[in-house]
């Protein structure tokens, strides 16, 4: 999709508009992978996607993909929606989830198939700590780095 | 070489002038009208003139920018401008600017102001589908209100402190409390404990009146030297110190991706304020701290130094901080990205707030803590 096609195309949800740090993070989740910047000077695993490894200063550090196992760290259920798209959504859950390299991203809570859970957690037992699995949530053709129960 | 004169004597600044429009959910006007307003008022309450304004600074996000307020306004020259960016992180911080640019004897005349017309203006992301930078990775997610990073960052500590509902119900109650004293409040309604246990999740764990006011307000300091402040019919609130800070890995409200989670960039801010004061909490007589949400006052106590880590909700039940936020803050009084607690804070040195914390010597002021801010003291005596 063009720039142009964007200004003049408003889509139903919010979507990612990759820049050059930020494209091979996309471009992995298109093919259903999670890829994350691993500096291999330093050893320090990145996020969000930079031009410079913020530990040791290397230029644009290197990527891996990583198999996206992690930990629940924080999680929220979204209720009101602020745009009309998530409205037969609601309620949901984001996770904030640690990656078992340790680094942080938000994602959905969905179900082994990666389908969004229609939610608030408690049926999941969604607890600090907890393991997840990733998975791919299809939102209107943008594939978002999502989260299943894996315990 | 002689030391220019500039720097011969460091002087000191002090808030002369103060003014708020009448708070509302639709002020009927421009933010550009009521910031003008705003700052015409604040000068006629200093008794200073729009001749004598030879600096500017403002919010990033204020609408209108200092080239514009001065032409509308008629000052002849800015000596000094400029901008801070990051929300309600800016409030402290362009009251530094202009004690900085007073000290250095690079203005004598300091206008700040905020006009905000948030409630009959709109959300700001309600209309923003294409989401860049730090946004790509959250907006697509519904992570695009300020209460929704703030969520993340809530349920943490409530796991890693142990908080009840109650600890950040106090808040709300007693902001309420403070704003049924204040006039010029919003909400003026009472509120119980269990009218905030009760009421609808927003971002849960946020309850709705973990969250501040949606307002339209206007309002406006002005700053000059002591010297100067000394010839004017006006009770001084000097600027004894101040601090910003980022920390580090920063990501404006969804400061949740660095090393250590649960840390906001006031753990940096603090020991630079007490450096940069030669001051306490200890000395400290009231605190106005930024309350978009109600969970960054008990962590607020926790990172200046009140109290220790973890140890906010025992202090604040059992009634051992400094009042807090005494116009009804962001909660109750008014959300206008924390002007209104910097309004406050010189009110207390003046004596004249609605709840009046005694002969106030020190006041603490602070700006949003899960963004880059700042902290500011105003103080009855001079260096």
């Amino acid at each position: 999709m063009t720039m142009a096609a964007d200004v003049e195309t408003k889509p139903q949800f919010p979507i990612p508009i990759p820049d050059r740090d930020t494209q091979p993070f996309w471009d992995g989740c298109a093919r259903r992978e999670l890829w994350i910047q691993h500096c291999t000077e330093c050893g320090k695993w990145l996020w969000q996607p930079r031009p410079v490894c913020s530990s040791c200063q290397t230029p644009e550090p290197k990527w891996a993909k990583v198999s996206g196992g992690g930990r629940v760290a924080s999680w929220t259920v979204m209720r009101p929606p602020t745009l009309p798209a998530y409205a037969e959504m609601v309620p949901f859950v984001v996770l904030l989830v640690e990656l078992d390299e340790g680094v942080r991203l938000l994602g959905y809570l969905v179900d082994d198939g990666g389908r969004l859970l229609k939610t608030d957690g408690i049926a999941e037992g969604l607890a600090m700590g907890s393991r997840v699995a990733l998975r791919f949530y299809d939102q209107a053709g943008t594939l978002l780095p999502s989260w299943t129960p894996a315990e | 070489m002689t030391r220019p004169a500039r720097v011969a004597k460091r002087r000191q600044a002090a808030v002369v002038g103060i003014h708020a429009l009448p708070f509302s959910k639709s002020i009927g006007t421009t933010e550009r009208h009521g910031g003008a307003l705003a700052i015409l008022g604040a000068l006629k309450d200093a008794g200073l003139q729009v001749r004598d304004v030879d600096a500017m600074f403002r919010y990033f996000w204020e609408g209108t920018t200092e080239m514009e307020m001065a032409r509308i306004l008629g000052v002849e020259n800015l000596r000094m401008f400029g901008e801070v960016d990051y929300g309600g992180g800016a409030g402290p911080p362009v009251t530094q600017l202009a004690a900085l640019a007073i000290e250095n004897d690079l203005a004598d005349v300091v206008v700040l102001w905020r006009s905000r017309n948030r409630s009959s203006g709109g959300r700001p992301w309600a209309s923003q589908y294409h989401a860049t930078g730090q946004d790509q990775f959250e907006r697509p997610y519904h992570v695009a209100r300020p209460v929704d990073g703030m969520a993340f960052h809530m349920r943490y500590w409530i796991h890693k402190y142990g908080w009840t509902p109650e600890v950040t119900g106090r808040v709300a109650v007693t902001e309420r409390a403070h704003a049924q004293r204040n006039p010029a409040a919003m909400m003026q309604k009472p509120m119980t404990m269990d009218d905030y246990l009760n009421a609808r999740m927003i971002a849960d764990p946020l309850r709705l009146f973990d969250c501040c006011l949606e307002t339209d307000g206007a309002l406006a300091m002005v700053l000059t030297s002591a010297e100067r402040a000394a010839d004017l019919d006006v009770t001084p609130a000097y600027v004894t110190g101040f601090a910003m800070g980022s920390g580090p890995q920063m990501t404006a409200m969804t400061f949740f991706y660095g090393d250590e989670l649960g840390v906001t960039p006031n753990r940096w801010v603090a020991p630079e304020l007490w450096r940069n004061t030669g001051l306490a909490p200890k000395d400290i007589d009231v605190v106005q701290f930024y309350d978009a949400f109600t969970p960054q006052i008990p962590i607020a106590f926790e990172e200046f130094g009140f109290c220790g880590e973890g140890e906010a909700p025992a202090y604040m039940a059992e009634g051992k901080n400094p009042p807090y936020n005494t116009s009804g803050g962001g909660l109750s009084e008014a959300y206008v990205h924390g002007f209104n607690l910097l309004v406050e804070g010189v009110r207390q040195v003046r004596g004249t707030s609605t709840t009046q914390v005694g002969d106030v010597g020190h006041v603490l002021v602070t700006g949003g803590n899960v963004i880059p801010t700042g902290a500011v003291v105003f103080s009855k005596e001079q260096w």
